[in-house]
């Protein structure tokens, strides 16, 4: 809207010009309230990224909710069993919009060093949308300073208005996710067609 | 007529009022022009959970809270009575310490039967 | 362990007081690990509570309980066989095959915490790995079994009976499969693998529309 360097010489003068949209996302992206929701060893970390040292409350998300309903992200830290997958649908269909989801370590990402696992789901991707992955087993607590930051800037940069306008803006885009129902050999479906489809093979030689 | 003090007080409360309800007029204002709803099952559930809730709300309380209740009410209006005949101790006549005593003395007599009971005593 | 009898001393001392029990040391295979001693299914539970009672021994701690599955083996063996091949009697050597039945296994690492001194190992045995896979639960004697034995039950399938509440414990209830067991196939819910060739590229391929990786 208005020219950067115009920007820049104003605000060194004392001026802070802002858009509508900007002064939305900026207070959107410094208190994102993540839910408590560690499942396994990257837990950890996420707990460690909240304490002194790391400190998660630098950048407003020290308010880890306990209810779905309160909090706007997930951050899947742990490996997803196939008998935790429907809950973890569920919990991410109670949150209200907009609603985040990070998804840390390597199981939560494609199932990690555990994917051949008889219970182990590969990946929570194939269920629920994830915007930001953090690889790592476990990653450290910067790593997931970083992830933060990266979703931060992922909100500062999206539009109120306008085709390029997040999902969760668009009223025919769906808000839940379909929960997988728990079959005779495996979860039925096993994935999410909408959101997951076999990533491209790079040699097939 | 002369309101004096009084216009004070409309303008204040008036702006009491205004300065709660205009940043949730803002936020409706904002919600009804970019968010649109999104209503679904998990949504709208009563209890947010990762599991389905099964089974009604309604459970069968234990009648020891209906007891908690009748103590409590008891004793809250023996409060009520006691609380100004504190206040004014010092005017009164002797008559009216011993009426009161006397009063007193009917609801301990209602709190030793408690006791005795077994309502009070620790479990 | 030093103060504890060997298990031969000990066999002796079970069938002295279950009478009918019938025991065997089942050697281990390595030297890090001790022989164990099979019970029969008869009188498990009587052997379990002299085991937890005696004054010498006191195993009152089971730590762990787990399953193995043995599939049915076939072995090759040579057999010197008479052949009469035109009126010719021989000695002729030939290669037999023999099925060694299959069975599931409880294996139980048993602790005294009163004499401090352990291990002391059980195995239980199934009659087979299709429909007889009943064993008695040593749930009653050592409450640590509860949910071990839910947990065999689970992935290998050992029914253990006299169980208070035996149901799945890793996997939902309405899996049908045991998945500790050699024959368990896991579905094919496409695992991504870098490099594929054969076989695996085959499975994968069967995953993207079109039948070619996009």
């Amino acid at each position: 809207m208005i020219d950067e360097g115009l920007r820049t010489e104003l605000s060194r003068q004392g001026v802070v010009t802002t858009t509508l949209e900007e002064l939305y996302n900026w207070g959107r992206k410094n208190s994102v309230w993540p839910l408590n929701f560690g499942l396994a060893c990257c837990a950890i970390e996420m707990i460690a990224t909240s304490m002194a040292r790391f400190d998660i409350a630098r950048f407003g998300a020290e308010v880890f909710r306990p209810s779905p309903r309160q909090a706007d992200l997930m951050i899947v830290a742990g490996t997803v069993t196939k008998k935790m997958a429907p809950q973890v649908v569920r919990l991410y269909n109670q949150m209200p919009e907009p609603k985040y989801v990070i998804a840390m370590g390597v199981c939560a990402i494609s199932g990690g060093p555990f994917k051949e696992g008889y219970n182990v789901l590969k990946g929570i991707d194939r269920y629920i949308p994830v915007d930001v992955h953090i690889p790592g087993c476990p990653p450290r607590p910067e790593a997931l300073l970083q992830a933060l930051m990266t979703l931060q800037d992922k909100i500062a940069r999206q539009s109120l208005t306008g085709d390029k306008r997040p999902p969760h803006l668009k009223a025919e885009a769906p808000g839940e996710c379909p929960i997988p129902a728990f079959g005779k050999h495996d979860l039925e479906p096993p994935n999410n067609p909408a959101l997951w489809q076999p990533p491209p093979m790079m040699r097939t030689e | 007529m002369n309101l004096g003090p009084y216009s004070f007080l409309a303008l204040f409360a008036i702006a009491g009022v205004a300065f709660a309800i205009t940043p949730l007029a803002i936020a409706w204002l904002w919600a009804r022009a970019f968010s649109p709803r999104k209503p679904g099952p998990s949504k709208n559930a009563n209890y947010e959970c990762g599991l389905d809730s099964q089974g009604t709300g309604w459970v069968q309380f234990q009648s020891e809270y209906y007891l908690y209740g009748i103590v409590f009410l008891v004793f809250d209006v023996e409060t009520v009575f006691v609380l100004p005949f504190a206040a004014a101790f010092k005017g009164l006549s002797a008559g009216a310490c011993a009426a009161m005593l006397i009063f007193i003395l009917l609801l301990v007599e209602g709190l030793v039967w408690l006791c005795a009971k077994g309502v009070v005593a620790r479990r | 362990m030093n103060s504890m009898e060997t298990l031969e001393q000990l066999k002796v001392r079970i069938q002295a007081a279950a009478p009918g029990a019938q025991v065997e040391i089942v050697p281990n295979g390595c030297a890090a690990s001790p022989p164990s001693l099979l019970l029969d299914r008869g009188h498990t539970r009587a052997v379990a509570e002299f085991l937890r009672e005696d004054a010498a021994l006191r195993l009152d701690y089971a730590s762990n309980v787990t399953g193995v599955d043995w599939p049915e083996k076939t072995v090759k063996e040579k057999v010197k066989v008479r052949k009469s091949a035109g009126g010719v009697e021989k000695e002729v050597e030939e290669v037999r095959e023999r099925k060694t039945p299959g069975y599931l296994e409880a294996v139980y690492h048993l602790y005294s915490m009163a004499l401090k001194h352990g291990p002391v190992i059980l195995r239980l045995r199934t009659e087979n790995r299709a429909d007889k896979v009943a064993v008695p639960s040593l749930t009653p004697v050592w409450r640590s079994c509860e949910f071990q034995e839910r947990e065999i039950f689970d992935l290998y399938g050992i029914v253990f009976e006299g169980h208070p509440d035996l149901r799945r414990i890793l996997m939902w209830p309405e899996f049908t499969d045991h998945p500790m067991r050699k024959d368990y196939v896991a579905p094919d819910d496409y695992e991504y693998e870098p490099t594929p060739h054969d076989a695996v590229l085959a499975k994968a391929q069967r995953h993207y529309p079109g039948g070619t990786p996009a």
